[in-house]
């Protein structure tokens, strides 16, 4: 009676799973197939296979615009702008997590008000700034902006985290001798690691595809991130649908692969169990 | 220790920030010039590098970069680069009341005593970057046309012939339909191209040319007159001619349904000319035909113009290249290198090499012309009116309460 | 640096130097632009050669103009109306998802698992114009009417009663990811011995979800809520890639952070001169909003330090 039951419930959860699944990577297909057709046979042959395959589009696309370049600027920018989001907000959500107070709880809130105001308001000023510090038209210019950007999520999420953490652990090994901040690297920081991945993932799509900000600080083609460098292929494409959906396609690829790849090292780190019993 | 460690990375990745930031600013300076071109046509880079190489041959010192950017995102970015003085060299400039306030607020150069520039070109085509005193604020470089492209094979096929009245277009409209072919290509899905391509490229069939609509502006006459009013229904009449589905329609998918032979007629402008020279069947173009008892004009916009930034580090050089496209030799080497259906505006007389691009010429013979009816001075009104045309073609409210709801927001 | 041994909890000044970094690239890359630009919102004029103090004008206008109203209104309740489909859609299958692949006992988990968060690793961009593409009737109306699928074959993205729904589906569908991993990591957090406890209780799957889960991770849930609610206030990628920065079909799909976007930064096109000021009045109104909906939920799902 009570392995019925489970197995009938599994079956729901599966059809459930099964659904969404097809929901997410049907119009995956949908994106990949139709790339290598030609701009009208995507409309008279729009679900299946190509019937001739064109490498074209991807010809033209590697040809117009500079993929690896863009690319290596990418992964610069959105490596080094999240290692550093993740020291500088988990050091600031240690202190704001074990520092009772009104200034305390005040500057908790200063930093998750800047999750909450559209930063592109302030477009002109940042412009301005990073022309004063000289970063105009170079990848730098995104790297102190990232980081500001991604710092109240990541206070907001690891203050929480640390919060979680219960205060007996971090106090028996102040008793044993330890300093705070060896507590932080050696003791806490491990346990949030799911935390960690989260503030990384939460804001490693953002960096990775933003526009905005490389579009209005980067002209130079050699300095271009991998989504401001296919948009314009956008425009220049935007009578060729099929030419659209392969430049579509390579910009996902790269960050699908690479989650592909990781994917099982990611969802153990993100759904580690921290804390138990 | 762990604290020194991680101040000093801190320290390190700030200072390979700012080391890379002083590095940029100390390039040497050399003789060779590199300017910069601004524009929303991400669709004419081919052609524009073309142009462009042309031009280094007559200045071999100087590399002038096309750096379009997308049509959406071109107004917000232009906009913020010139508020911080990190604009282009050259861009292009729109025309009327948006050219003017840029202008006004000192970031296009005064252009008026570029040699060639009064003299090469008409009263009329430099008005529309000319601000109320004379002066004039970019150099005039492409206008263009708006006319209906029509499928020959059907037209052919079915036994039909250009109709001259919109009657006659209605009632071509109607045998498409019967016999299973869809009439009309155009959507609403991006707004924009219902308004500027259709109905302001019908509008002076209805309303007249540019002396007529000075005394709409002027408020002699009212924008929900029997003239609008007749506009508006006509919208609402061709409506069931679009595709089914039309509110999705996107104007790539226009494009797409006339060059693979499922709509027979496309309204559209001049610059689509290009995307069907390889198509599979024998297309023209005719003019929107006014109806019975109204004479039929056309709207030839003046469209694009190139100024160059008041804040360019290169001033000469920026003049030299607005001065060389006032002359014969500049005026005719761009001619030949803009994409089909954009058409020069100096006074010269240039041949056009495609055979699509005199035929709209053509059309303008023994017709008045005027520009989009809300370019020159009722630019507010666009958005209101944009969406009037589109409520009236889904049937949400009538041709007189469409004509009401502009004329009530005019000043 | 001396060894802080003797208290247990050391006093502000030694937790500044920690705040110190986070400080610096907050202040002057984000505090600072923005209360700037904020400050903007008391001006108008539309370049900073031409501005001019107008005190709460345009607050006023904001609220008075028949236009602006109209608009700001829309945009308002259409991105309440996108928040509640999102929490809808989103949140509710994203905990469905978490319930589902935490049943130990369940097969195939780690490849749901992993398919579930692949629409989260695309651009938006990619995602809009790929939906886009989709809902086209023109695409592929033949085909599936041929298929008998005919009533699939309608203008989604043009009609104005089912535009931001679809739109809020789309953007759904792009997030669930999130959701879903956030709360299977804190539902795995639970410890054991609860679970077992309401086991013997005799508890069956809804109640132990209900009375012995949901508490334990309200926090999380807390935390998503108000994630998905700033964000739904200032999505604008969506919406721009899926139609226009106008919110087609007539402004049905406009919200805040489109109307944001036409009103401060690139103005209405093709005229494309922006009000700053108006911008940042709206931005303003934003931001005491959303203060105004996170402080109550924080209090009353977050563990007070």
């Amino acid at each position: 009676m009570e392995r019925q039951t489970r197995t009938s419930r599994h079956i729901g959860s599966h059809v459930v799973m099964i659904l969404w699944c097809f929901v997410v990577l049907f119009p995956l297909w949908v994106l990949i197939v139709n790339s290598f057709k030609t701009r009208l046979t995507i409309y008279t042959n729009p679900f299946w296979i190509p019937k001739q395959w064109n490498f074209g589009n991807y010809r033209s696309v590697l040809r117009d615009g500079d993929f690896l370049t863009y690319f290596k600027n990418s992964l610069i920018v959105v490596v080094l702008s999240l290692f550093l989001v993740l020291v500088i907000s988990s050091l600031a959500s240690f202190a704001l997590s074990n520092w009772r107070g009104r200034t305390s709880r005040g500057l908790y809130l200063f930093f998750i008000a800047g999750m909450m105001l559209p930063i592109k308001i302030a477009s002109i000023k940042l412009l301005e700034l990073v022309r004063a510090l000289g970063l105009l038209n170079t990848i730098w210019s995104l790297v102190p902006i990232y980081i500001a950007m991604g710092l109240p999520i990541g206070v907001f999420v690891l203050t929480e985290f640390f919060r979680e953490v219960p205060h007996e652990l971090t106090e028996a090994a102040i008793i044993d001798g330890a300093s705070y901040l060896r507590v932080f690297g050696i003791i806490l920081l491990p346990l949030i690691r799911p935390a960690l991945a989260t503030v990384a993932i939460y804001n490693l799509i953002p960096f990775w595809n933003d526009l905005w900000f490389p579009l209005i600080f980067i002209n130079d083609e050699s300095q271009k991130t991998l989504l401001l460098g296919v948009t314009r292929l956008f425009g220049q494409y935007q009578t060729d649908w099929s030419k659209v959906l392969a430049v579509l396609t390579l910009s996902a690829i790269p960050v699908l692969l690479l989650y592909l790849s990781m994917s099982k090292q990611f969802i153990k780190g993100v759904t580690a169990g921290a804390v138990k019993g | 220790m762990k604290k020194t460690l991680v101040l000093v990375m801190v320290f390190c990745m700030c200072f390979t920030v700012f080391a890379q930031g002083s590095k940029e600013a100390s390039a040497p300076a050399a003789q060779k010039v590199t300017l910069t071109m601004g524009s929303w046509r991400t669709d004419d880079v081919e052609q524009m590098n073309n142009l462009l190489a042309e031009y280094k041959k007559v200045a071999p010192n100087v590399e002038i970069k096309f750096q379009p950017t997308n049509p959406p995102d071109y107004n917000a970015t232009l906009r913020l680069q010139l508020d911080s003085k990190t604009g282009p060299d050259l861009m292009y400039a729109r025309s009327y009341a948006t050219g003017q306030e840029l202008f006004n607020a000192g970031y296009f150069a005064d252009c008026t005593d570029i040699p060639g520039l009064m003299t090469n070109f008409s009263a009329s085509n430099l008005a529309p970057w000319q601000m109320p005193d004379g002066r004039m604020f970019a150099v005039p470089f492409a206008a263009v046309s708006h006319a209906v492209y029509y499928n020959k094979d059907i037209f052919a096929k079915y036994g039909l012939s250009i109709p001259t009245t919109w009657e006659d277009f209605l009632s071509v409209c109607d045998t498409l339909q019967k016999a299973g072919v869809t009439p009309l290509a155009n959507g609403v899905a991006d707004e924009w191209d219902i308004l500027e391509c259709f109905f302001l490229g019908m509008l002076p069939n209805y309303v007249g040319g540019a002396s007529e609509r000075v005394k709409y502006e002027s408020g002699e006459k009212k924008l929900n007159d029997e003239n609008f009013v007749a506009a508006y229904q006509a919208m609402a009449d061709v409506a069931k001619y679009c595709p089914k589905g039309f509110e999705s329609v996107t104007y790539n998918d226009s494009q797409v349904l006339f060059n693979t032979q499922k709509a027979a007629m496309f309204v559209d402008g001049s610059w689509t000319a290009g995307v069907y020279k390889d198509a599979t069947f024998q297309w023209g173009v005719f003019a929107i035909p006014a109806p019975k008892g109204r004479k039929t004009a056309i709207c030839f916009h003046p469209d694009m113009a190139i100024t160059m930034n008041t804040a360019t580090t290169h001033p000469a050089e920026a003049k030299a290249f607005l001065a060389w496209l006032c002359t014969k030799e500049g005026a005719t080497t761009a001619s030949k290198n803009l994409p089909v259906g954009y058409f020069p505006m100096i006074n010269f007389e240039i041949t056009l090499d495609d055979p699509h691009a005199n035929e709209f010429l053509a059309l303008n013979a023994g017709k008045e012309t005027d520009a989009r009816f809300v370019w020159p001075a009722l630019m507010d009104l666009y958005s209101p009116m944009n969406q009037a045309v589109i409520k009236v073609m889904r049937g949400e409210i009538t041709a007189q309460q469409a004509a009401d709801s502009v004329a009530a927001l005019k000043k | 640096m001396k060894q802080v041994r003797n208290s247990i909890t050391p006093k502000g000044r030694y937790w500044i130097l920690y705040l110190l970094p986070a400080l610096l690239f907050y202040v002057v890359f984000m505090a600072w632009p923005l209360l700037d630009s904020l400050r903007l919102a008391f001006f108008t004029g539309n370049t900073p050669a031409t501005r001019s103090f107008v005190g709460w004008g345009n607050f006023r206008t904001l609220f008075t103009d028949e236009t602006h109203r109209v608009r700001y209104w829309g945009a308002f309740g259409n991105t309440w109306y996108f928040f509640f489909i999102n929490m809808l859609a989103q949140n509710c299958l994203g905990m469905l998802f978490a319930v589902i692949l935490t049943n130990p006992t369940m097969k195939g988990r780690s490849f749901y698992q992993t398919v579930i968060f692949i629409p989260t690793t695309f651009a938006v961009l990619v995602t809009g114009y790929l939906w886009k593409l989709l809902l086209n009737p023109v695409w592929c109306g033949d085909v599936l009417t041929k298929m008998h699928l005919g009533f699939l074959v309608r203008p989604w993205l043009g009609d104005q009663s089912t535009a931001l729904t679809c739109v809020a589906l789309i953007s759904c569908w792009q997030w669930m990811g999130i959701p879903t991993m956030m709360f299977v990591a804190a539902l795995r957090n639970i410890p054991d011995d609860c679970l077992e406890a309401a086991q013997i209780e005799g508890a069956n799957a809804w109640q132990t979800f209900w009375y012995v889960k949901y508490p334990m991770i309200l926090p999380v849930v807390g935390m998503i809520t108000i994630l998905t609610f700033v964000n739904n206030f200032n999505a604008f990628d969506v919406v721009f890639a899926t139609e226009n920065v106008n919110g087609a079909p007539s402004y049905a799909t406009d919200l805040i952070g489109t109307l944001f976007y036409r009103v401060g930064i690139a103005g209405q096109h093709p005229i494309g001169i922006p009000d700053a000021g108006m911008g940042a009045a709206i931005a303003t109104i934003t931001f005491f909003v959303l203060m105004a909906g996170v402080i109550p939920v924080l209090r009353y799902t977050q563990k007070e330090a």
